[in-house]
């Protein structure tokens, strides 16, 4: 960043985003992002650590649903959406024009705030990206996949008798610990958790953030939330956003125990 | 205000009930093989050729109306950009359903019967139903599709799902129902139609043999032309077709509400 575009922003906003991990699997460059007009993220520079949960949070507005849905360009969908700098992962702009952005969804899943399996049964659901895919030759590698990912979803004891039932019946737990094995039946390197148990009871909640402390050991993980305590929880890398800007980032206990910012203090503190 | 909207409900309900108990009765009266097998000039006189006119004329316009309010309507919900175009787009749909029978036959028999020189014909008639039923399938279609939710089309996007892919396997699938209940109805429409086919096909007591240039009979002309008949086996032959015409559209509508319950249960 040039200090010309340093200037005007507060000594606050700065303090905190020095710091980059070691092993960054995604890197932001100087990324914003507009609707229109309007700039809903201002220059953003952040690595996202391979094999780690990094959390995005902050108040509502703040761009962390905006930055997480960049990394995976399901923004490109929303008309006026454009960008400015570079997402890299594993070196290569996801933005470029060369990217084919069906593609880069093989390598970086999403899973969504409200649990949204499809109204097929709960194999189908598990089989269909690897099917659209083509990514099995016959019946029994596409079993195998189906299961796979169902017990690393901590689903598989559940359904495993009623794999041909619709997704439909089963809990909300229930049906985004599917949505999860869905995503990386994919194998994908990244996976991308959009407030993944805001729609669910504490119960399952608690299931789905074992899992996603469980997933990080083969996946890099990127956790959007609201809720600090779980942020606090399973996060190894901390991003705070606040209005667009990224204010503070660096390791989990870090910016919850010695925050560098006024604005991140006041935000965990409540006092925001 | 309550027994107001009881006697309402109760002074509709009893005039279809008579009507369906009439007909209903008159028609199991007479029918027997001979009267939905032969032709109206045979020695029992019966209905053969109109039941298979009616159900050459529903296969016509089907084969028309179903693809391309079917595929109008995907194009309108998924792939329009909600312009000036779009909404002409649907606006003349609406318009169109709202045209009189009677002048879209007329219209047809001057640029198919007359202009294009199909004459009195399969082809002609079963066109213009296609055009009756159309902006019914275009519109549920839409509708239907509208209505699958953005979080499973999202989910399909995130799977690295093509639109094409989205649309053949989840879209289409979640919206079936809802389209098959307009095809359904649009179907009994098209049997109802008298005006149109009058124009288009005009009314014969042999079955066509051929899709241009030959005329044919239809069950609704049977309930036109023969009800007023001196001959008391047509007037017969005219219940029998109402009772017909009554039973198949009680059908479709029924299998289209038990479907759409039976499929909305996903």
């Amino acid at each position: 960043m040039s200090e010309n575009e340093r200037v005007g922003q507060s000594s606050q906003t700065m303090q905190g985003t020095n710091w980059a991990p070691a092993n960054a699997l995604i890197k932001l460059e100087d990324f914003s992002a507009y609707y229109g007009t309007l700039e809903v993220l201002k220059h953003i520079n952040l690595g996202i650590e391979e094999k780690k949960i990094t959390v995005f949070m902050g108040p509502s507005g703040c761009g962390k649903s905006t930055l997480v849905r960049t990394l995976n360009r399901m923004n490109d969908t929303v008309s006026g959406f454009r960008t400015e700098g570079k997402v890299l992962l594993d070196g290569e702009d996801i933005y470029a024009p060369t990217v084919d952005p069906v593609l880069l969804k093989l390598r970086v899943g999403m899973v969504f705030q409200k649990p949204n399996p499809f109204p097929i049964s709960i194999y189908d659901n598990v089989a269909f990206g690897p099917k659209i895919h083509k990514m099995t030759k016959n019946r029994s590698e596409m079993d195998t996949i189906v299961k796979e990912s169902l017990q690393k979803a901590a689903l598989w004891e559940e359904v495993k008798d009623r794999l041909g039932k619709s997704a439909w019946g089963l809990s909300g737990g229930q049906q985004q610990r599917l949505c999860i094995a869905r995503a990386i039946a994919l194998k994908p390197e990244v996976l991308l958790m959009d407030e993944p148990a805001s729609a669910l009871d504490p119960g399952s909640t608690s299931k789905v953030e074992e899992l996603m402390v469980e997933l990080k050991d083969n996946y890099t993980v990127v956790l959007v939330t609201h809720n600090m305590q779980q942020a606090a929880r399973v996060g190894t890398n901390v991003a705070f956003l606040y209005k667009g800007d990224l204010v503070e980032f660096g390791p989990a206990d870090e910016v919850f125990e010695n925050p560098k910012s006024e604005l991140t203090e006041k935000y965990i503190r409540g006092t925001l | 205000m309550q027994a107001l909207c009881v006697a309402a409900v109760v002074a509709v309900l009893i005039p279809l009930g008579d009507m369906l108990y009439k007909f209903t009765y008159r028609g199991i009266q007479i029918i027997s093989i001979p009267r939905l097998v032969n032709n109206p000039l045979a020695t029992t006189p019966g209905i053969g050729n109109m039941i298979e006119g009616s159900f050459i004329l529903l296969a016509i316009s089907a084969a028309i109306a179903i693809p391309l309010g079917v595929l109008g309507g995907i194009y309108m919900a998924e792939f329009s950009t909600g312009g000036r175009f779009t909404e002409g787009l649907r606006f003349a749909a609406d318009v169109l359903a709202g045209v009189p029978s009677i002048v879209l036959g007329y219209v047809c028999f001057l640029a198919l019967v007359t202009f294009l020189n199909f004459g009195y014909s399969p082809m002609a008639a079963g066109i213009s139903l296609a055009i009756i039923m159309f902006p019914y399938i275009f519109r549920t279609t839409e509708i239907a599709i509208a209505r699958v939710p953005q979080s499973i089309r999202e989910g399909a996007i995130a799977l690295g799902s093509t639109k094409t892919i989205m649309i053949n396997k989840l879209v289409f699938r979640f919206a079936f129902p809802g389209i098959l209940t307009g095809i359904l109805l649009a179907l009994g429409i098209s049997l109802s139609e008298t005006a149109p086919l009058l124009y288009t096909a005009n009314f014969a007591n042999y079955a066509p043999t051929s899709l241009f240039h030959s005329q044919l009979g239809y069950l609704t002309g049977v309930i036109y032309l023969f009800y007023t008949s001196n001959l008391p086996q047509y007037v017969q032959l005219a219940y029998l077709a109402t009772f017909l015409l009554i039973m198949i559209v009680l059908a479709l509508n029924v299998v289209a509400r038990v479907g759409l319950k039976r499929f909305s249960k996903v």
